[in-house]
């Protein structure tokens, strides 16, 4: 950088704090920076990363076909053939983890996507019409909230699973449309709906509390005296602003939904075999787990990592991207 | 402030009915018939007598309406009845089950809660005198890891190290009280869960009150570091924690879930996992009844005592 576009850069920012550090950076910048500085939660995100990608090509590359079984073969432990070696059914332990993986991916990334949905809505809807309908909505994710979230999900998903399978036998009988004939995919959308009901409450406050507060801001009124639209104003002050603690609670919400399906399948509720689940592997696991420790383990250590690895993202982002901190 | 507490108190009733309903409703329209779930898991279906059947259903008043049958639960519930076990413990009356698991259950989460407690504000306290030092930080990210692990995986790692590894001790199965060997594992892993709520709670109070003038005062009447402490800083700490008291609820409930189930201790948890595993309508039903009261109970008493130990708040 020449000396006169320095000078130039300076005077441009010279009302700005950032003057003192010699450049002009964005909040977004500001975070990063902060972020790569604590190398847990760099940690936290590079496992992550390698979990989604796993998910996302693991299936590809699994050594085996996950299902298929080969008795003579059960029970081996580590070996050349069999990288973390094979289960009860003589299935192969590595591939069966990756298939995990992409359940698990799947399940985080749905149940976001449909409680951040609602949660906007119902927060954001919340946070502006405000008198009743802002009590009522609150109330009902107060109590949802109030609820042990994981009673709540198994009972969704041990009440209603039934039925569903019952209406889609009945749909094909009427339609005899092969598509009502495949009720494996119904244990997802079971779970990714069950774990969106009890995910949302806590988005819509985030979101209500947001509006709320970035509407009494000083800066907001001062575009509402220079006469800024609402539409102005929700894009260029609200939606910025409820980024960053929007950001934190997703993530948090993906290890929560990780952790969440995890402990469905281990109760026998959630993702049904054949399906693979890490939880649900985890629990067949365990029934061997004196002679045969490591079929246990690897899916244990596997939730153990990845669970932690969330909240330590979670907790660095929150961190880096918390406005208070900034001095 | 009677008021405000009658509108909690209306508010939390009307919730419970809420939920009461919408649990007989998803166990009416969507578990299905239990007495047909019965024969089909347990007997030879085809010599399923539907007389038998039907006569089993009248027993149990399941062959009215949901309306009906829901009143009737009500009805029967506010007289003290809660109804008999369908077929977990089949025709004991429900109550005598809730009175013989729950203790147990109680026992765990008290003990749990009082070393979560104990451990967790003597945490939370250090955290706050060492300020941003390495012992902070220390015991910040270690609760972090700790708690994030989830208990269905801590309980099994724990059982290969101690008992498998370590062959430190036999393997705990079922309960033969508090004070037996083998309670230690369970209410030392359910102890883990509220630990963070607690730990972060007191640190940050803590931090509040470090610097408050009157602590500046003591200081400078030469008190000694230890009593300023134990007397000027940990009493309002203490108050917040208070709040956290609905958390720890749901965390020793989503603990003794789990350490239950797989220590295979007859306690409320797991009487929880096999009433939904069998559908049995009043065990399910009854859990929901004793689950909810638990976490209104523990929030309408933090909401009565919260004013009593902090002045401040009665002012609204």
């Amino acid at each position: 950088m020449s000396e006169s576009e320095r000078g130039t850069k300076i005077s441009r920012v010279i009302d700005d704090d950032s003057v003192f550090l010699g450049e002009q950076r964005n909040l977004w910048q500001d975070a990063a920076r902060r972020f790569s500085r604590n190398w847990l939660a760099v940690a936290g995100f590079l496992v992550i990363v390698v979990f989604l990608v796993l998910a996302l090509i693991g299936p590809h590359v699994a050594p085996y076909d996950f299902l298929e079984q080969n008795i003579v073969k059960a029970f081996q432990g580590p070996s050349n053939d069999h990288f973390l070696g094979t289960d009860d059914l003589g299935r192969d332990v590595f591939s069966r983890m990756l298939h995990g993986a992409r359940t698990a991916a799947l399940v985080a990334f749905f149940t976001t996507i449909i409680s951040l949905v609602i949660g906007v809505v119902v927060g954001g809807w919340s946070g502006i019409r405000g008198g009743r309908t802002d009590q009522f909505l609150m109330w009902i994710s107060d109590l949802i909230q109030a609820m042990p979230g994981l009673l709540l999900v198994i009972l969704i998903n041990t009440t209603l699973r039934r039925p569903i399978v019952n209406w889609f036998d009945a749909l094909y009988e009427q339609t005899r449309n092969p598509f009502y004939l495949n009720t494996l995919w119904l244990d997802y959308v079971l779970v990714f709906s069950a774990l969106a009901l009890i995910g949302w409450p806590g988005l819509a406050r985030l979101i209500r509390g947001q509006v709320l507060s970035i509407n009494e801001e000083d800066y907001v009124l001062a575009a509402r005296a220079l006469g800024a639209s609402e539409r102005h104003i929700m894009l260029r002050h609200v939606i910025p602003n409820a980024l960053g603690p929007l950001v934190v609670a997703v993530t948090a919400g993906m290890g929560g939904a990780v952790l969440l399906e995890a402990s469905l399948s281990f109760l026998g509720i959630g993702i049904q075999p054949p399906n693979a689940s890490w939880g649900s592997m985890l629990e067949e696991g365990r029934r061997y787990w004196q002679i045969f420790p490591h079929l246990m383990l690897i899916p244990a250590v596997t939730i153990g990592i990845v669970q932690v690895a969330f909240v330590f993202l979670g907790d660095g982002l929150n961190d880096a991207l918390d406005p208070r901190r900034i001095s | 402030m009677a008021s405000f507490l009658l509108i909690r108190l209306l508010r939390w009733s009307v919730g419970l009915l809420l939920i009461l309903f919408v649990t007989y409703a998803m166990m009416y329209y969507g578990a299905g018939d239990p007495i047909r779930m019965m024969f089909i898991q347990e007997e030879d279906f085809d010599t399923a007598d539907e007389a038998v059947m039907r006569a089993l259903r009248a027993k149990y008043g399941l062959d009215q309406p949901f309306i009906a049958q829901f009143g009737n639960y009500l009805h029967k519930l506010a007289q003290g009845d809660w109804g008999r076990s369908i077929r977990l413990q089949v025709d004991r009356p429900v109550l005598e089950i809730v009175q013989f698991r729950l203790p147990i259950s109680m026992q765990l989460g008290f003990a749990a809660t009082a070393i979560s407690a104990v451990v967790g504000i003597a945490l939370g306290v250090l955290a706050a005198l060492y300020h941003n030092r390495w012992l902070d930080r220390l015991i910040v990210t270690t609760v972090l890891f700790v708690t994030s692990i989830p208990i269905f995986v801590t309980v099994p790692m724990l059982l290969l190290l101690l008992v498998l590894i370590l062959k430190l001790i036999p393997v705990p199965y079922g309960w033969h009280g508090l004070f037996h060997r083998d309670a230690i594992l369970p209410v030392a892993v359910i102890a883990i869960g509220p630990l963070p709520g607690i730990v972060r709670q007191t640190r940050s109070a803590m931090l509040e009150v470090k610097s408050q003038q009157y602590i500046t005062t003591a200081r400078a009447k030469g008190l000694p570091e230890a009593r300023i402490i134990l007397r000027h800083m940990l009493r309002p700490v203490l108050t917040p924690v208070v709040t956290t008291v609905g958390l720890i609820m749901i965390a020793l409930i989503n603990g003794s879930l789990f350490v239950e189930l797989i220590l295979n201790i007859p306690g409320f948890g797991l009487l929880t996992i096999e009433g939904i595993r069998k559908v049995d309508y009043p065990i399910i039903m009854a859990v929901a009844v004793v689950g909810t009261l638990i976490i209104f109970v523990s929030n309408f008493v933090v909401d009565i005592i919260y004013p009593i130990l902090d002045p401040r708040v009665r002012v609204q």
